[in-house]
C-alpha cells in the first residue's frame, strides 16, 4: 500500500484513471488496501475514489450527497446526457471509417490523418463528419474536413475519451472512459426500459 | 524378399508422386486457392498422372477437376491456414487400428516369427505416432486461433462462428480421448513388455497432457467467447442507443442525482484544483525561495531604447475630429470676442447670436474646458462664472445652466500679474 501525492491530485482534479492513461496509478488503485487509505485520506474532502462495476477505470466520487453536491451533480448530468449522441456517432462514424464491426476499445490507436484520407474519398462519410462537426459538443466553426476532425480529436483529448502520448504527434490512443459511456447508457437502457431490442421500432405500443 | 520388393515398389511410386507435387506446385496451389484447378495451365499427361497419384479428383463430369481432401488438408497444415485446418480425431479408427495391429503381432509372435513380429511392432509404434502429432497438431491449431483471436476471418460474427467451430472441435476431441479404455489396452497387451510401454506407460502421459491442454484452451475459448458476445452486445447497444436518441430528440431520463442512493456512475465529484504559493513565513524556506528567484531566467537581450517606441496613436475618425476642431475654433472665437467687449457675456446668449448648431452642452463643456486649458496668467485676466443650482435638496450635485466669460476690468490686471 502506497499514498502517491502526484495520482491522489490527478484524482481530485477530476482524471478518470485507467490502464491507458496512468498505469501505474490504476495500478496501484487496483490494490483494495491503497484505494482505502486514499479514501481516508479524501474522506475530510467529502470525497471517495469510485470506479465503474468492471473496474477498468477509477474516479472521485461524493461520500455524501449533500444539496450542494447534487445540484452539481444534476447539472453534470445534464451536459453528459446532452453529449450522449455526438458521442455515440463518433464512435459509430469509426467504426464505419475503419471498417471494423467491434467497437472501440481502450488502448486502440487513432490517427486524424487516416481517418481524413478515408473521409476524403467517401462523400456520405464527409457529409457526417460534417454534420457531427458541427454540433455543439464539437463546436467546429470550420468548413475544411481536416480542421473539422482536429477539432473532434481536441474536444475528445479535453473530455478524457482520448489520450495524445506526444503533444507533437497526431497520434491517440482510446482510453478506459469509452466503457465509461458504455456502462452510461446500458444503465439509461436498463433504468428507463428503452425499447433498444428490436431492430425495428415497435410502432404498435406507441398507437 | 517379397516384403523388401513391396517396400522398394511403394518407395518408388511414393517418391515420384510426392514429386509430382513440388513440379506442379503452382497449378496445386492456384487450384487450393480457386477451388478447381485451371486445365488449361498444364498437359493432359499431367493431369493423368496426378488423377492417378490420388492428388486431384474430378466430383462428376460437370465438375472440374479438384485437390483431395488429403492434398488441401497437408497444404493447410504447412500454411498454418486456420480457416481451412480441420480437426478429425476419429479416435476409435486408431483404437480399431491398434486392435488390429496388437493381434496381429501377437499372432507373429505365436508363430515365432519374430522379423514379422517386429515389423508389426513398427508399425504400431508409427500408428500411435501419428496419433499423437494428429493430436497436437489439432491442440496446437487451437491455441494458435486463440491467441490471434481468429485473426484469419474479419468480422465479428466470423469470430464468433469460427469460435464455435472450435468448440465443437475441442469436445469432439474429449470425447474422442475419453474413448481411450486403458483396462482394455492393458488386457490387450497381456504381459509383452515393450508393448505395454507403448500402448500404456507413453500413451497414458500423452494422452494426459493433450487433456489437460484441451481443457485449458477449451476454457480460455470461452473466456474468449464471452468477450465477443459482450462485444457484439456493445456494439449493438451503440447502435441502437444513437438511433432511439435521433428519434427521440426530446428524450429526458429521470434525474439521478436526486434519488436517495445515485448511482455509483452518475457521482462524479466536482474537480478540486490543489494550489501553492511561496509563503516567507518559514525562515528554513527564505534561502531556498531565493536560491529559486535567483535561478529564474534572466530577461535576454537589451532594454529597448525608449525612443525606439513611438507614442501611441489612436487612429481616429476624420470627421469626428474635424469637427472637434470647429468647435474648438468656435469658441476661441467666443473668447476672442469676449476680449473685444463684442460677445454678452452669457456663453449662451452668444451660442444664440452666432446661430451655431451646437448642442449648448456640449457648447458650455467646451468654453470651461478652453479656460481651464489657458496658461495661468491669461486665465487670470478672464473670469468664469458658472451660473449653477442644486440638482435636488437632497445631495450636492449642482447644475450648471450658463457660464459668463468676462475680461477683467484693467485696474484687476497688476493684482492679478
Amino acid at each position: 500500500m502506497t499514498l502517491s501525492g502526484p495520482l491522489i491530485e490527478r484524482l481530485l482534479s477530476g482524471a478518470f484513471i485507467c490502464q491507458v492513461t496512468d498505469e501505474d496509478g490504476f495500478r496501484h488503485l487496483q490494490d483494495e488496501a491503497t484505494r482505502e487509505a486514499i479514501d481516508a485520506y479524501l474522506k475530510p474532502l467529502n470525497r471517495r475514489v469510485a470506479s465503474n462495476a468492471d473496474q477498468t477505470l477509477f474516479f472521485v466520487a461524493y461520500v455524501h450527497l449533500d444539496q450542494s453536491a447534487r445540484e452539481q451533480l444534476s447539472q453534470q448530468l445534464g451536459i453528459t446526457l446532452s453529449s450522449l449522441l455526438p458521442l455515440l456517432e463518433w464512435v459509430q462514424l469509426v467504426q464505419e471509417a475503419l471498417g471494423r464491426d467491434t467497437l472501440l476499445t481502450a488502448g486502440d490507436v487513432l490517427k486524424p490523418a487516416e481517418f481524413v484520407l478515408k473521409s476524403e474519398d467517401n462523400q456520405s462519410l464527409r457529409e457526417r463528419v460534417q454534420l457531427l462537426a458541427s454540433d455543439r459538443f464539437f463546436n467546429s466553426q470550420s468548413d475544411a474536413l481536416d480542421s473539422q476532425i482536429k477539432q473532434i480529436f481536441r474536444r475528445l483529448k479535453e473530455q478524457g475519451y482520448l489520450l495524445q502520448p506526444h503533444a507533437d504527434k497526431q497520434v491517440y490512443l482510446v482510453t478506459s472512459k469509452i466503457d465509461y459511456l458504455i456502462d452510461l447508457i446500458r444503465f439509461i437502457r436498463d433504468e428507463e426500459n428503452l425499447p433498444l431490442e428490436d431492430d425495428e421500432p415497435q410502432q404498435e405500443g406507441l398507437l | 524378399m517379397t516384403d523388401s520388393r513391396l517396400t522398394s515398389g511403394l518407395l518408388k511410386t511414393g517418391t515420384e508422386r510426392l514429386a509430382l507435387l513440388g513440379k506442379h506446385a503452382a497449378v496445386l496451389m492456384q487450384a487450393y486457392l480457386t477451388d478447381e484447378i485451371d486445365e488449361s495451365a498444364i498437359s493432359e499427361q499431367a493431369i493423368k498422372k496426378l488423377v492417378a497419384a490420388r492428388i486431384l479428383w474430378r466430383p462428376d463430369e460437370q465438375q472440374g477437376l479438384k485437390l483431395r481432401h488429403a492434398v488441401r488438408d497437408l497444404i493447410a497444415e504447412m500454411l498454418v491456414d486456420e480457416s481451412r485446418r480441420q480437426v478429425n480425431a476419429d479416435v476409435a479408427e486408431t483404437l480399431q487400428q491398434l486392435d488390429n495391429q496388437v493381434m496381429a503381432f501377437r499372432e507373429a509372435q505365436n508363430r515365432g516369427d519374430y522379423l514379422l513380429a517386429e515389423q508389426f511392432q513398427l508399425r504400431l509404434t508409427q500408428t500411435l505416432d501419428d496419433f499423437n502429432s494428429r493430436l497436437s497438431g489439432h491442440i496446437h491449431s487451437l491455441w494458435h486461433r486463440l491467441n490471434t483471436d481468429f485473426g484469419f476471418v474479419s468480422s465479428l460474427n466470423d469470430k464468433i462462428r469460427e469460435n464455435e467451430r472450435a468448440q465443437q472441435q475441442i469436445s469432439r476431441l474429449l470425447d474422442g480421448l475419453d474413448l481411450i479404455d486403458f483396462d482394455r489396452l492393458i488386457e490387450l497387451t497381456q504381459t509383452s513388455g515393450p508393448l505395454r510401454k507403448l500402448l500404456v506407460s507413453q500413451l497414458q502421459k500423452q494422452v494426459s497432457a493433450h487433456y489437460g491442454s484441451l481443457r485449458e484452451v477449451q476454457a480460455r475459448m470461452l473466456q474468449l467467447m464471452a468477450r465477443f458476445r459482450r462485444q457484439q452486445a456493445s456494439s449493438l447497444l451503440v447502435h441502437r442507443m444513437s438511433r432511439f436518441l435521433r428519434q427521440h430528440p426530446g428524450f429526458q431520463p429521470g434525474n439521478y442525482a436526486l434519488r436517495t442512493q445515485v448511482p455509483v456512475l452518475f457521482n462524479q465529484a466536482e474537480p478540486l484544483k490543489i494550489h501553492a504559493f511561496a509563503a516567507l513565513d518559514r525562515s528554513g524556506d527564505a534561502d531556498i525561495l531565493a536560491q529559486l528567484v535567483q535561478q529564474l531566467p534572466r530577461r535576454q537581450g537589451q532594454a529597448l531604447a525608449l525612443t525606439a517606441a513611438s507614442p501611441v496613436h489612436w487612429p481616429q475618425d476624420e470627421q469626428v475630429a474635424a469637427r472637434q476642431q470647429a468647435l474648438k475654433q468656435a469658441v476661441e472665437d467666443y473668447y476672442l470676442a469676449v476680449i473685444d467687449g463684442q460677445a454678452p457675456a452669457s456663453a449662451l446668449a452668444y451660442l444664440e447670436q452666432k446661430q451655431l448648431d451646437w448642442p449648448p452642452e456640449i457648447w458650455l463643456f467646451q468654453v470651461i474646458a478652453e479656460h481651464q486649458g489657458l496658461p495661468l496668467q491669461q486665465k487670470r485676466l478672464l473670469a468664469l462664472v458658472c451660473e449653477e443650482a442644486p440638482a435636488s435638496q437632497w445631495n450636492e450635485v449642482r447644475i450648471i445652466a450658463d457660464v459668463h466669460l468676462t475680461l477683467r476690468p484693467a485696474k484687476d490686471w497688476v493684482h492679478a500679474g
